[in-house]
């Protein structure tokens, strides 16, 4: 018999679905075809290998954007860190950094609703409804936030500079590059802030180039840290992404 | 094609008995704890994040993706009893989004069941031969996107997933012997791939 006609058994041999007649038959076969039998060790390898495929880590911005909708959609009520939670393993100067991050987050996400609050569903405590604020009030945390943002691009800044001999040249240069685009994006939004300070599509805008810097920048120390541990896995996941 | 859903998952069966820590979990997500929400999403979000990336073939849809499982997932709180685990009840709810969104993807492409042309896989499988060494997972995941949709969905239910050929049938609304052949021709695609990353 041709090889082709054994190929649908060499697959039920990888599942270990094959029939008994079938099975003596392939191995009667296999016996004395090499190729057919390298095909079905190169077969095992590619299904024992997809099988122990580990888990991918989310990036860490999806919870973020996550729970800034949830904040935008009026179901949190409260903000309680997570005992026992989970953490990802990373470096300290990574989560402080981290941690300003969030925070400018959080007071954006206060600041620039983008979707009305969802309807509250029975059994789920609504939201506290606030006054209006001011336009100066207002101002004054957009400012705040602005300057959160901006404090944590100079830390991300700064240590992403100090390693980024870990990147190869090439890598290093699409980063240079994307945070150039970057920097001319902001620095064109705050031209047009300045010039219609009560607008809130251009804040919006503004603060968007800024979130993509830190998100750029967070991107890079993660690439950073993944190099440096050896997890050539993660540190593709996160090529891949950008 | 069929619009079938997903109602569990061969590794996560329901345990039976009472969860009363996950449904103390939910209870405190109801009532808008965001960092209980936290803690359910650190507990499962790699697990759905790598079966979108696998699925989808693009880490920055699975990403969006993954925002609206768990979105979802905080609207959907309420409908949760505890009768399935909690993982299983996420897993069934972010398969489902994940299918919806090959399914549209499909739609717009050409069919689920694009497939790759049998002769030349045939070619392609004989005389290649991977080396000695284990395969590497990085230039597996690489390889998994070079794949046509359908055999990509086949392949990351069955043989990443471990699901058996009739779920995966149910799950993607297909033949289960278009499962197999879909399947079967993933493999041999791979072979090729990982032939060629390892010359």
């Amino acid at each position: 018999m041709a090889c082709s006609q054994f190929i649908n058994s060499i697959h039920e041999m990888v599942d270990g679905t094959i029939g008994s007649i079938r099975r003596a038959e392939l191995e009667m076969h296999l016996a004395q075809c090499d190729d057919c039998r390298a095909l079905l060790e190169d077969l095992r390898k590619i299904h024992d290998a997809a099988a122990a495929l580990p888990v991918i880590e989310a990036p860490d911005r999806a919870w973020l954007q996550i729970a800034g909708r949830l904040r935008q959609e009026g179901r949190i009520t409260e903000h309680v860190p997570a005992a026992g939670a989970k953490r990802r393993s990373v470096a300290v100067w990574l989560a402080a950094a981290a941690a300003i991050v969030i925070a400018a987050g959080t007071a954006l996400v206060m600041l620039v609703p983008r979707t009305p609050p969802a309807t509250q569903t029975a059994g789920t405590p609504a939201g506290t409804a606030a006054p209006a604020p001011s336009v100066e009030e207002v101002q004054t945390k957009v400012d705040a936030a602005q300057a959160q943002f901006e404090t944590a691009i100079a830390e991300l800044e700064k240590v992403a500079k100090a390693n980024q001999q870990a990147l190869d040249p090439g890598t290093s240069a699409t980063i240079e590059k994307n945070l150039n685009i970057l920097d001319d994006a902001i620095a064109q939004n705050r031209v047009a802030v300045k010039a219609e300070p009560t607008s809130v599509a251009a804040r919006e805008t503004l603060f968007e180039a800024l979130r993509q810097k830190v998100t750029l920048l967070q991107d890079t120390i993660s690439l950073i840290n993944e190099m440096r541990k050896g997890n050539n896995a993660a540190a593709a996941q996160l090529v891949n992404k950008s | 094609m069929a619009t079938s859903k997903v109602t569990a998952h061969p590794s996560a069966v329901p345990a039976g008995g009472p969860r009363t820590a996950e449904l103390e979990l939910v209870e405190r997500c109801r009532n808008g704890e965001l960092g209980a929400f936290e803690e359910l999403y650190r507990t499962h979000s790699g697990r759905l994040y790598s079966l979108a990336v696998r699925m989808l073939g693009n880490p920055a849809d699975a990403e969006d993706l993954l925002q609206e499982i768990f979105l979802s997932a905080h609207r959907k709180l309420d409908s949760y009893r505890g009768e399935a685990a909690l993982g299983t009840w996420l897993y069934r709810l972010a398969m489902n989004q994940i299918l919806d969104h090959v399914r549209s993807r499909a739609a717009r492409s050409g069919q689920l069941t694009d497939g790759l042309d049998d002769a030349s896989l045939l070619a392609d499988a004989s005389g290649h031969r991977l080396a000695d060494r284990a395969i590497d997972r990085i230039d597996l995941e690489r390889a998994m996107l070079e794949l046509p949709e359908g055999c990509r969905a086949a392949f990351v239910l069955h043989d990443v997933e471990g699901l058996e050929h009739k779920e995966v049938s149910d799950v993607l609304g297909i033949a289960e012997g278009t499962s197999k052949s879909q399947v079967h021709k993933a493999r041999l695609r791979l072979r090729g791939l990982l032939q060629r990353r390892s010359q």
